[in-house]
């Protein structure tokens, strides 16, 4: 067998193992999903490094085969996909898996089989060269994103989020669909690595067209505005591995993944493009991060992060330039890292004090040391403060912004960072630093299963840092060698430039508003940002966006679907009164009248007769 | 005459003929009776499974008994005609053996499995007439039976109902009788053989479409369909869902697909009428509150997906609206008979008086799951497959206001089918006992159905290129 079919056809095997009743095991299931991803991240490694022959198997018809192919960044994909795959199931090893009502382990059985679903349609997505394999493996992840949600929780929020994760991707996926289909047919194949050879230009109508369903979905996938609302409902509705594994690391490399292919290797874009690029990704940073600033627990805090990120993967994208796209894809692994383990973080503080409600929390550093070093790397990470990984990142993406000459998207990409790291401020002093609430006062350390996986993705946070030579030249630049991307030295190393300084300017400015807000805030860590909650217009504002006014979803759902829905309804009961009521009517009004003439009287029915024989003779007559 | 030929006759006969034997059986006694008529969907659909091998090895196999005037009787096996028969063969089988216990407390039972049966029978007749003629007549056969079926239950309502459905059908029928009629006029014939590859003049094709449409419960003729809601659950499921809507598709891809050159705009037209009665009807899914009616809406809609596939005209789409009649009638038979397992358990059919029934139903739902996956077109299930070409060759048509139309409706496909799951199986529980799952053979005809969907995705190899090579083989005008 191909080594690249591995990685997708042992997380499907084993997860239809898993699914075998085997009573009560303790452990059994967990072992074998974290060896089913341990031998798949050993097959992505060798894959990235001997790169097999691409698969091609016969499928729908001449144009549409089943295509597998491993080219350096499909390959890079993959290593990540499989990399988180097998830190997170290490790290629900001990995850409280309580499920009211049903079996023990219930819960971690479906757990770790939408676990490896979702691993196998990942892998799948990124690794297949046709379209329609690549959208097969992508909206098939619908469903395992579904019974992921749905089934963490029994509750009826859970479900309720589910349905809306659902909605916003299954819609999303109908117009990559569209934009596939049309794709094709522009291109006249299927095949990425043929249209990449032959790149399409949006120079007319279809081809703009198909290049914006394809790019609807990639950002819905990575969770962008305005399609990221079921992100932080999903936070406080389902479990903290979920959200370490799907919205933090998953959606995101496949989402920048699609888009990185769609905008540098199948169409070339032109300015207006690149404007609207940079335009989404600055909006999507500061919106979210304005309303990541105030929340009040710990995980809808870190998922409101994760949608503010993805802007600078965008950006960085979007300006088009290699030193931005790297950025970009850069941040993309950076970003699932660091975030993959602030959620494992917040899991962790969560099964050991029983709550995620940051005014319930406080000085837990000193009883949970190992978990809060971890939060602090993986915050000075994505706050971007040297030398972590997310420093490296960000300034690639400044960089190549700035070269585009919109200054006006660095400086909004650096009010971004300084937002970033005034939450994380608050949301580190007031879960592990501060006073340490009396009902605390028994935590204990996570366990080692759950510690693991954090203290490695903090390594990879610091591996990936300093300098950050290892992961640009082995990962990033090979991916990118098609847009004449030479000079390695440009990308990595510690510049001691402008830039560097800027962002000592910003992490100052970011202490000093948090003094600020705790001197407001009486001391209480949890309230460092009411100053900037409660202040003038942006108090309404927030009023308004926890009514979900802002909410695109709700406000679909609410405003423009029943009326819609209402109006096509009444059309349709016209079209049974034309088919139904009118016909009836007529056919018995002209019944009742005729039966009028039914009199039994000889005369009149030879006068109609005759009447009837002579029109007839005339028309006749007279059309001849 | 070789053995292919006596397995096309069979296949017509058997189901005809025999139908007409059941009450002697229910004469000897009720089990003799059910399973006659088993065994009757049984051996009809393995004759016209049979024939997949003399079609697939690119025989046709044809059995002609002459009349004057052009009117011979022909029975023709092609692939074409081999895979709707299967396929119609197959969900009628899963069906007769669903009813076996779900009707068993009602009246007449008797006359419902003749007319199930008939009604296959005449639907056999049908997909084999090589004659427009014989064709009509078989067509006006299930028409019949479909009557008598909606009317199962004798409540004023229903023979309301089940009048208004014969009425809407025999009207359409008789328009393309007209349509017939004019084609008889121009070429002498009615043999498909002979006319095929003719022009046909736009009159004629506008009189048929009336009838197709009519058939085919699409706009503006769609309302009869949802209201022989009325109907058992079987029947909504034989008729609605997987059989009787499919004539009207059928006789679509026979006439303008293999047969005749449709004209210029007629086509266009057809997308148009397509395209809104895809909106409309799923429009009014959204607002309906009744499962049945909701599912049937639903068909209403998805038929406008598979004619936007016949009629965008070239082989992508053609072969994906076949896919899709297959996908259709397995995941819609699914969704009907899930729908009569809880319709019997919390005797009503109203989902605002359902919710939370995963709880007590879950093996219903987790098929009634699978089963709007399929609809809805979600990967690794069949469903997606179909749509996928349709849509491909949707854009490979190049009509740009059709596509948007067909998107939205995708769209909102998802959105009712998304509210009816979580309105009857999760949602808060609205006052009923949690009522129990459905009995052994109930469930399992449903789950079979769901996991039928399933494996089409997944070996979607086999059908695909059936599909493909029959759009090559026979296709009429195609790109």
């Amino acid at each position: 067998m191909n080594l690249i079919l591995i990685p997708i056809i042992l997380p499907l095997a084993s997860a239809l193992v898993l699914l075998i009743p085997a009573g009560r095991t303790r452990y059994l299931k967990e072992t074998l999903a974290v060896l089913a991803a341990g031998v798949s991240m050993l097959a992505a490694a060798s894959i990235f490094v001997t790169r097999p022959e691409p698969l091609s198997l016969a499928w729908l018809n001449d144009a549409i085969t089943f295509t597998l192919r491993a080219d350096s960044l499909s390959a890079f994909l993959l290593l990540a996909v499989s990399l988180f795959s097998l830190a997170i199931s290490l790290y629900s090893f001990s995850y409280p898996w309580s499920f009211k009502g049903k079996g023990e382990n219930c819960g971690a059985k479906w757990f770790y089989f939408n676990l490896l679903m979702t691993q196998a349609f990942a892998a799948g997505a990124v690794m297949a060269d046709n379209m329609v394999a690549m959208l097969f493996f992508w909206e098939g992840l619908l469903v395992f994103l579904y019974t992921f949600i749905a089934l963490s929780q029994n509750s009826h929020a859970a479900r309720r989020t589910a349905m809306k994760a659902f909605l916003i991707n299954a819609v999303t996926d109908l117009c990559l669909l569209a934009g596939v289909c049309i794709t094709g047919y522009i291109a006249g194949t299927m095949s990425m690595s043929e249209i990449s050879a032959n790149k399409l230009t949006l120079d007319y109508g279809w081809s703009l067209f198909a290049y914006l369903l394809l790019l609807v979905g990639a950002v819905s996938k990575a969770g962008a505005f305005p399609f990221h609302t079921w992100i932080p409902d999903a936070a406080t509705d389902s479990s903290a591995p979920f959200m370490a594994y799907v919205p933090a690391a998953i959606d995101k490399l496949l989402g920048i993944y699609f888009l990185a292919r769609a905008s540098i290797f199948l169409f070339t874009l032109n300015g207006s493009m690149q404007l609207l690029l940079m335009t989404l990704g600055a909006v999507t940073i500061l919106v979210a991060v304005m309303m990541a600033l105030v929340q009040s627990d710990y995980k809808r805090l870190l998922s409101y992060h994760a949608v503010s990120q993805t802007g600078y993967m965008i950006l960085g994208i979007g300006t088009l330039n290699p030193i931005g796209i790297a950025g970009g894809l850069f941040h993309m692994i950076n970003h699932a890292t660091y975030k993959s383990c602030l959620f494992m973080t917040a899991g962790s503080v969560e099964r050991q004090t029983g709550t995620s409600d940051l005014s319930k929390l406080g000085g837990l550093f000193s009883v949970m040391p190992v978990t809060g070093l971890c939060f602090i790397i993986a915050a000075a990470a994505i706050s971007g403060i040297a030398p972590l990984n997310g420093f490296f990142s960000k300034e690639l993406v400044y960089k190549g912004t700035l070269e585009t000459g919109y200054t006006v998207f660095f400086f909004a990409a650096e009010l971004g960072s300084f937002l970033t790291l005034a939450s994380f401020l608050k949301l580190g002093h007031s879960v592990f630093f501060g006073k340490r609430p009396e009902a605390l006062s028994e935590t204990r350390e996570a366990p080692i299963s759950m510690l693991l996986p954090m203290l490695g993705l903090a390594a990879v946070c610091l591996a990936f840092g300093f300098g950050a030579q290892l992961p640009i030249e082995k990962f990033i630049a090979p991916a990118l060698t098609t847009l004449g991307l030479q000079n390695f030295g440009e990308l990595s190393g510690f510049h001691p430039d402008k830039l560097y300084f800027l962002s000592v300017i910003v992490i100052l400015a970011a202490v000093i508003n948090h003094m600020l807000g705790l001197a407001a805030g009486g001391g209480k860590a949890n309230k460092a940002s009411d100053h900037i909650h409660y202040a003038p217009v942006l108090k309404e504002t927030y009023a308004l966006a926890e009514n979900r006014a802002f909410d695109l979803y709700e406000q679909v759902m609410d405003r423009v679907v029943p009326p819609f829905s209402n109006l096509l309804s009444r059309i349709d009961r016209g079209f049974d009164w034309l088919i139904d009521a009118m016909p009836s009517a007529v056919a018995g009004g002209s019944g009742r009248a005729i039966s009028r003439f039914h009199t039994g009287s000889y005369p009149l029915y030879m006068a109609l007769t005759i009447i009837g024989a002579v029109v007839y003779i005339l028309l006749a007559g007279g059309l001849k | 005459m070789d053995l292919y030929t006596k397995l096309l006759i069979t296949a017509v006969a058997l189901p005809v003929i025999g139908a007409f034997a059941i009450p002697f059986a229910d004469r000897i006694s009720t089990p003799a009776r059910n399973s006659l008529s088993v065994l009757l969907g049984l051996c009809t659909f393995l004759a016209a499974a049979a024939l997949f091998w003399p079609v697939c090895a690119g025989q046709t196999v044809t059995m002609a008994v002459p009349f004057p005037l052009g009117f011979d009787f022909i029975l023709q096996a092609d692939m074409l005609s081999v895979f709707m028969a299967a396929i119609s063969s197959f969900v009628s089988m899963v069906i007769l053996i669903y009813s076996l216990d779900y009707i068993s407390h009602y009246d007449n039972q008797t006359e419902y499995y003749v007319m199930v049966v008939l009604f296959l029978g005449s639907m056999m007749g049908l997909v084999f007439s090589a004659n427009l003629l014989w064709m009509y007549i078989f067509w006006e056969m299930t028409g019949f039976a479909s009557w008598r079926l909606v009317g199962f239950f004798r409540s004023d309502k229903d023979v309301a109902k089940a009048n208004k459905t014969i009425l809407v059908t025999i009207f359409g029928a008789l328009c393309m009788l007209v349509g017939i009629i004019m084609v008889y006029f121009d070429y002498g014939t009615l043999d498909m053989n002979v006319l095929h590859g003719e022009a046909i003049s736009m009159a004629a094709a506008a009189f048929i479409l009336v009838g197709i449409l009519s058939k085919s419960a699409t706009l503006p003729f769609s309302t009869w369909l949802p209201d022989a809601g009325v109907a058992p659950s079987t029947v909504t499921a034989l008729l609605h869902a997987a059989v009787l809507v499919k004539i009207g598709v059928y006789a679509y891809a026979r006439i303008f697909g293999v047969t005749f050159a449709a004209p210029d705009g007629f086509s266009t037209a057809v997308l148009y009428i397509a395209g809104a009665s895809a909106l409309v009807s799923a429009g009014a899914a959204m607002v309906e509150t009744d499962i049945k009616r909701i599912i049937a809406y639903s068909t209403v809609s998805q038929i406008a997906f598979i004619f936007l596939g016949l009629a965008s005209g070239n082989s992508t789409a053609f072969a994906g609206a076949l896919l899709y009649i297959l996908m259709h009638s397995v995941a819609k038979g699914g969704l009907f008979l899930a729908a009569g397992i809880i319709e019997q358990n919390t005797h009503t059919t109203d989902i605002t008086r359902m919710g939370g029934l995963f709880a007590s139903m879950p093996v219903t739902g987790v098929a009634f799951a699978l089963c709007s996956l399929s609809v809805m077109g979600i990967p690794p299930f069949g469903g997606f497959f179909s749509k996928f070409l349709v849509f491909s060759g949707a854009a490979q048509n190049g009509n740009l206001a059709v596509l948007l139309m067909f998107l939205a409706g995708a769209v909102m496909t998802l959105l009712y089918l998304v509210r009816l799951f979580y309105k009857i199986f999760l949602g808060e529980a609205a006052g009923h006992d949690s009522p129990k799952e459905g009995s052994y053979t109930m469930v399992a005809s449903v789950m079979a159905l769901a996991l039928i969907g399933l494996a089409l995705g997944a070996l979607i190899y086999y059908p695909s290129s059936y599909t493909q090579l029959l759009t090559t083989n026979l296709g009429v005008n195609l790109q």
